[in-house]
């Protein structure tokens, strides 16, 4: 029986007084593509960014490979970051640096790649993004579609095992949502396990393993986008679903 | 990078703790190796304000400028019976005698009276010249003013610390004193009618006049012991070997009535050659090494101040643990306290406080000072900058696995210059013209420089008219070149 590869354990954040989240215990399998859904509000992003450590939790684990992220040292958490990408709504790209120096950066400095195997690597994955013809712009110069799928090739630079998505297209003007969740379902496909935060219903239903439900600081249900879309169990998610458009 | 920041820190708390100690056991240490430690190392530093003439003053000496005087003649006297070699330090007067209890010099001739007062700071050789007072004024009032007693309701003005200063104050009712540190400044206001009077010594009175046809001289009739109207030379507490040693040239001076039949003319010559050519492109030379101090200061405090403030803004930014909590604290009050104190002190205190412990050259006191001063204004700057980078950035740098401080590296500070250069440009330019107050401590920037070719040529407003063209090309071509790599950053 395979190990999961994220695991979490009675997670709780609070912000000062504010519990954004109250106790979450869920799995997250390799190759699995997790999409979280609900109300804005809900402690979706909080929830992602505690999978990274990007937020500290207040109570509860969080293991990534077997490892819990909240006992570890500070060396040590960088080392498991470089294995989960993110992706950012608001791309944060380098302004700073082109867009193959964005790329190349983290693998420079953090594994110490040369700069001819990183430039080499951040071609392909430019290719795999459809933007090496873009390479040498700077980030201000692209449209938001382009900026977010360099966003995805850096995070992809480091190889990680795991990509988290903070409502990647939520920031894109509609025309540019649709380039930008191809290259997320061609890394699905590919088999990259995923947690994906976002609203698209449409990419939850046709990429998604499982949905995650998620309102008022906990994991309401879990289904699969089938079961989800057609049967919620909760009334929590019946009145969201009624709410949306699909 | 963050135990720099506490060796600076405790180097300065030592520093102000140390004082008291050592003020005082140095006081005593002295104790007649004085002699023998001038001879072992040579030279016979004389401290001295070269803007009295014929006492001591500024001349050119086959296109060089030199201090000369009836002084620099006694100290060289001293110096050649001493068996040493005679090296003449400027300062403002106001400096001379802390700088000769911070052993920044050997002694001082500056045309001093050995009053009691000062006696019981420093030791004083017999006599070397009685002089007497007189009080310039300017020639057309001739027939208003007799003596002290005729300025009621008006103003002189005397040389700060000096002791027509305190004796003016003291022997006229109704009659406002003015004290400003250069006799060239006071002679400036009489002329522009500032002040109507300027008491000083019956000698000095006599060149002013004699190279000037606007002033004249009147007798002060000031009521004066001997020791207030007579010029001795002063040596730190305790040096009485040295002393003795010195008292010997002195009565040798006092018997061969040396002063009067030799030293007193052979400044007179100097006085003459001076006042011919009172051009400023004739002292082309002297604002020439004006401008390469004050760039010098300016660009070396920048460099240093720099490098000061980005380790004071990591240091304030530092979050958790006792250790960066603790040095958190430290950059925190570091930086409220020099900003909290006038630069001016603070340069007086690493040249005079700092030289207790190592001595350090005025210029080094001097760039050390003021980059310590602009570092924490710097620090503030890049506090700012730093704090307008995204979050995003900080996330997205971490998220790759990147440690703190190589996003601090690679990613939050290259965006932060940006932000922060401006400022930085601003602070440069602030300090080309905030560097003139290391003239206190006699660097020879543009004010100090100006300040000689004022006592030299007698010229009061030209010199000043000339540096300030000076400071402002030196500003506006800083401020252009700084656009332009202000403009160079932006292609993003």
């Amino acid at each position: 029986m395979t190990k999961p590869i994220i695991e979490v354990k009675n997670l709780a954040k609070n912000f000062g007084k504010n519990t954004v989240l109250k106790d979450i215990t869920e799995d997250v399998m390799p190759g699995q593509v997790i999409v979280v859904i609900g109300p804005s509000g809900s402690g979706k992003s909080t929830f992602l960014r505690c999978l990274n450590l990007l937020e500290t939790p207040t109570s509860g684990e969080v293991a990534f490979t077997g490892e819990n992220l909240t006992t570890l040292d500070a060396k040590r958490v960088n080392e498991l970051r470089e294995q989960m990408g993110m992706v950012f709504q608001g791309f944060n790209l380098f302004p700073n640096m082109s867009v193959l120096e964005n790329i190349k950066l983290a693998p420079m400095k953090v594994k110490g790649v040369d700069d001819k195997t990183a430039t080499q690597r951040a071609h392909e994955l430019l290719q795999q993004v459809n933007l090496d013809d873009h390479a040498d712009a700077f980030p201000n110069s692209l449209s938001g579609g382009q900026a977010q799928r360099v966003a995805i090739a850096r995070a992809l630079a480091m190889d990680p095992k795991v990509m988290l998505f903070d409502e990647p297209t939520s920031a894109l003007d509609p025309e540019m949502v649709g380039e930008v969740l191809n290259v997320m379902q061609d890394l699905a496909n590919q088999g990259m396990t995923m947690v994906v935060v976002t609203h698209e219903m449409g990419f939850a239903k046709s990429v998604a393993d499982q949905v995650w439900f998620m309102a008022d600081g906990y994991i309401q249900e879990t289904n699969t986008p089938d079961e989800f879309f057609s049967h919620p169990q909760t009334e929590r998610a019946q009145d969201f679903l009624s709410k949306i458009l699909i | 990078m963050k135990k720099h920041v506490i060796l600076v820190l405790a180097l300065l708390l030592t520093m102000v703790f140390g004082m008291s100690t050592l003020t005082t056991s140095t006081a005593h240490a002295a104790t007649d190796s004085s002699l023998t430690k001038v001879q072992k190392k040579g030279t016979l530093v004389m401290g001295t304000s070269p803007d009295y003439p014929p006492y001591e003053f500024q001349a050119t000496v086959h296109g060089k400028t030199k201090i000369v005087g009836m002084d620099v003649a006694v100290g060289e006297k001293i110096a050649k019976d001493l068996g040493v070699k005679l090296v003449v330090k400027s300062m403002s007067f106001d400096s001379l005698l802390v700088a000769l209890q911070t052993g920044k010099v050997d002694m001082v001739i500056s045309g001093m009276n050995p009053t009691a007062a000062r006696k019981k700071s420093v030791d004083f050789t017999h006599t070397y010249y009685q002089g007497g007072y007189s009080i310039v004024i300017n020639k057309n009032d001739k027939g208003i003013y007799k003596n002290k007693d005729s300025f009621v309701g008006k103003t002189i003005g005397a040389q700060t610390g000096s002791t027509m200063y305190n004796e003016s104050k003291k022997q006229t009712s109704g009659t406002t004193v003015k004290g400003m540190t250069s006799v060239s400044d006071l002679i400036l206001a009489l002329q522009s009618h500032k002040i109507q009077g300027v008491a000083m010594e019956k000698p000095s009175a006599q060149a002013y006049v004699a190279n000037n046809k606007e002033l004249a001289a009147i007798p002060s009739d000031f009521n004066l012991n001997a020791s207030d109207t007579s010029a001795a030379v002063a040596f730190k507490k305790g040096s009485s070997a040295l002393v003795h040693a010195a008292n010997k040239s002195v009565d040798q001076i006092k018997t061969q009535n040396l002063v009067n039949k030799t030293y007193l003319p052979a400044a007179g010559k100097y006085l003459k050659t001076n006042t011919v050519n009172t051009s400023m492109w004739h002292y082309w030379k002297a604002f020439l090494t004006g401008v390469e101090y004050t760039l010098i200061i300016t660009v070396c405090s920048v460099f240093f101040g720099f490098i000061l403030g980005v380790l004071l803004a990591l240091a304030r930014m530092g979050q958790g643990g006792v250790f960066r909590t603790g040095l958190r604290w430290l950059a925190t009050a570091y930086v409220e306290f020099i900003r909290g104190t006038p630069m001016m002190v603070q340069v007086m205190f690493v040249y005079f406080g700092l030289g207790l412990i190592v001595n350090l050259p005025a210029l080094t006191s001097g760039i050390i000072a003021i980059s310590l001063n602009s570092g924490a204004y710097v620090a503030e700057y890049i506090r700012g900058g730093i704090n307008s980078v995204d979050a995003g950035q900080t996330e997205a740098a971490r998220s790759l696995g990147m440690s703190s401080g190589a996003t601090m590296r690679y990613v939050i500070l290259p965006q932060a210059l940006k932000n922060i250069w401006p400022s930085l440009g601003n602070e440069f330019i602030t300090l080309i013209k905030d560097s003139s107050i290391v003239s206190i401590i006699g660097v020879s920037e543009l004010i100090f420089q100006s300040n000689i070719v004022r006592s030299d040529t007698y010229r009061g407003v030209a010199p000043i008219a000339v540096i300030m063209v000076l400071y402002f090309i030196l500003t506006f071509t800083a401020s252009r070149i700084l656009n332009y790599f202000e403009r160079r950053m932006q292609h993003d």
